[in-house]
């Protein structure tokens, strides 16, 4: 039932003044029919674009692209949708448009009309110039800012490995001297030396496995090491015994078959060492348990004094988090990002808990019993 | 790789002489085919895709390489070294007509003919020279090809890269039809339009065929003129048909064109 007062549309009105501009192009590409948008649009009366190819209402540059692209997709598949194009108006300026194109078969399949819709793009060309222009401008920064990384990350990983040589002579050497020396007085000097050297060794040791973990290599494990677990991880504890002269007490118990990397796990039990000597409470002893179960290894370090504040307990294991620590005492704050690397390596983990009693840190694998 | 794989080579028909078609820049091997088969009982039919374009192996793709038309030219003599190709008929399209002149001095013997369809030795002005676009306008064109591949590149590159949750977009891909990779397609542009071989024209001996389109814009009736009165012998075929795609608008006369000649 008609409401009696409701306008009716007009078809005619419809071509003629829609939002969009209508075109019916010959097969050859000239103007048999447009409607009165297009014309308010370009700024030129209709009587003048009949019989004009429609390449002619186009800028240089989208009569190349319509004539190498999209008149090539219209006679394969007969249409095409969404092509950006630029009409010329009649003062010389540029209308944007985003034109859709139907091909209108006769009966025996021959090309009848082609019918172009043109939709006013304006704005949204000048959007998706913007977006285009951020994406290349963020991918040139990103490019810059890789290489600029990566110079810095080889730069770290030649001086780690650079300064590894020099250290060891002077480990060495100290090493012999506390051996022959007699005096008590330089055997706590080369203590103190030897227990620094080695500090700086792992410290060496972080980088480089860090500044390789970046580069793309990852931290490598080698599981069928050959120094025995429990050996490895006693001399561990005998170097910074040596070194800080601090107690520790280890009970080392690892009765069942171990398939790990013995020297990344000393590395990883030297870091945990390392942490507790530099924060936690002098006068109490520090313990390292290292047992293994029927299907598992399980090394704690555990030290006395001040809790981890809950902030600092979330970023523990991130690289270059570093507690708040005296200056002299501040390290690179990578052991605990490599330790995590190295407990990940071996399929376990590194977990941490840390009350007014005590702070442990505890890495546990799974073996295979 | 090799060449067939690399460039998509499909080969049909049989006959003692081959004929090789080349498809130019937008497009790809699908530009030949109401025209290729037509001479599949008399040849060897050869098609493929430039590098970049089509189903062609985008993994190829070397910045140094296709840096100007010899790489693409290079290509052509791999894939006819492939075939054994010997005094066979070249169908080069737009700038692929220039690559097939290319490829006919690299490798003496390969091409007996050639068919240049729309051919140009130089898109841009130079003195007298008229090329049909000065050099603001090509620019303006390779500024602009961004405008039009917004859309295809975020719908096409997860299905060029595999994306088996999608199979769809794998189909819709396998029906398109000259699709191009948007970064190669911007540095083919740059290479074909800011080409120069008219060096080269006086130095080809194979038979050659020059089919001049009337209005077209890519390509003009000077520019084919020109190209005529440079190579020696060369014969020139004005069609009736318009625009730059005569082997899709127009096939039959292209076909006979060619068949009078080959």
């Amino acid at each position: 039932m008609a409401v009696h007062d409701e306008p009716v549309e007009d078809l005619e009105d419809l071509y003629e003044n829609a939002p969009c501009a209508y075109l019916s192009l010959r097969p050859d590409g000239t103007i048999a029919k447009s409607n009165a948008t297009l014309s308010a649009w370009i700024g030129v009366p209709r009587e003048q674009l009949l019989g004009k190819r429609f390449l002619d209402l186009l800028n240089v540059a989208g009569r190349i692209f319509y004539e190498t692209h999209f008149a090539p997709l219209l006679r394969m598949q007969g249409f095409f949708n969404e092509v950006a194009l630029d009409l010329v108006t009649a003062s010389g300026g540029r209308f944007p448009v985003l034109a859709n194109a139907l091909v209108r078969k006769g009966a025996k399949g021959e090309i009848v009309f082609i019918r172009v819709t043109l939709f006013n793009a304006g704005v949204r060309r000048e959007y998706e110039r913007g977006l285009v222009a951020a994406k290349n401008a963020a991918q040139s920064t990103l490019k810059e800012e890789r290489e600029v990384s990566q110079l810095r990350e080889q730069f770290i990983a030649v001086l780690g490995h650079d300064l590894r040589n020099p250290l060891s002579s002077i480990l060495g050497v100290a090493e012999m001297l506390l051996r022959k020396d007699s005096t008590e007085q330089s055997r706590t000097y080369l203590r103190l030396m030897i227990g620094s050297a080695h500090r700086m060794s792992s410290l060496i040791d972080n980088v480089l496995d860090f500044a390789r973990g970046r580069l793309g290599a990852g931290i490598p494990v080698n599981m069928e090491a050959s120094v025995p677990l429990a050996e490895m991880l006693s001399q561990v504890v005998e170097e910074l015994r040596t070194g800080s002269g601090h107690a520790i007490v280890a009970e080392i118990a690892i009765v069942h078959t171990v398939e790990c990397d013995s020297s990344r796990l000393g590395q990883l039990t030297s870091n945990l060492l390392g942490n507790a000597l530099t924060h936690g409470a002098t006068d109490k002893p520090i313990r390292l348990r290292a047992v293994t179960q029927e299907r598992a290894l399980e090394i704690s370090v555990s030290n006395s004094g001040k809790p981890i504040p809950a902030a600092t307990m979330e970023r523990l294991f991130q690289p270059f988090f570093r507690g708040e620590v005296r200056q002299s005492q501040q390290g690179l704050g990578l052991g605990l990002y490599i330790s995590s690397e190295i407990a990940k390596a071996h399929g376990g983990s590194l977990t941490v808990q840390s009350s007014e009693v005590e702070t442990r840190f505890t890495f546990r694998m799974p073996t295979k019993g | 790789m090799s060449p067939i794989e690399r460039n998509n080579v499909k080969i049909s028909g049989s006959g003692p002489r081959a004929m090789m078609f080349a498809h130019g820049f937008g497009c790809d091997q699908n530009m030949w085919r109401f025209v290729a088969p037509a001479f599949e009982t008399q040849f060897r039919v050869v098609v493929f895709d430039h590098v970049g374009a089509g189903g062609s192996d985008l993994s190829a793709y070397k910045p140094e390489k296709y840096s100007s038309l010899n790489g693409y030219a290079d290509d052509v003599v791999e894939i006819g070294r492939e075939l054994g190709l010997q005094g066979a008929v070249f169908v080069g399209h737009s700038v692929s007509a220039m690559i097939g002149a290319l490829a006919s001095l690299k490798a003496p013997g390969m091409f007996e003919s050639l068919v240049m369809v729309g051919p140009s030795p130089r898109y841009m002005n130079d003195g007298d020279y008229v090329g049909g676009f000065s050099e603001t306008q090509i620019d303006e064109l390779l500024e602009s090809l961004d405008d039009n591949h917004l859309g295809w590149s975020a719908a096409m590159a997860p299905a060029i890269m595999g994306n088996p949750d999608r199979p769809e977009l794998g189909q819709e891909l396998a029906d398109s039809f000259c699709r191009t990779d948007p970064d190669i397609a911007k540095a083919f542009a740059r290479v074909t339009f800011k080409s120069d071989n008219r060096g080269d024209l006086d130095k080809i001996t194979a038979r050659t065929l020059v089919l001049q389109c009337s209005d077209d814009i890519i390509a003009g009736m000077q520019v084919g003129e020109y190209v005529n009165a440079r190579i020696a012998g060369s014969r020139l075929v004005k069609l009736a048909a318009t625009g730059h795609c005569p082997n899709l608008s127009a096939p039959d006369e292209v076909i006979s064109a060619i068949r009078a000649f080959a």
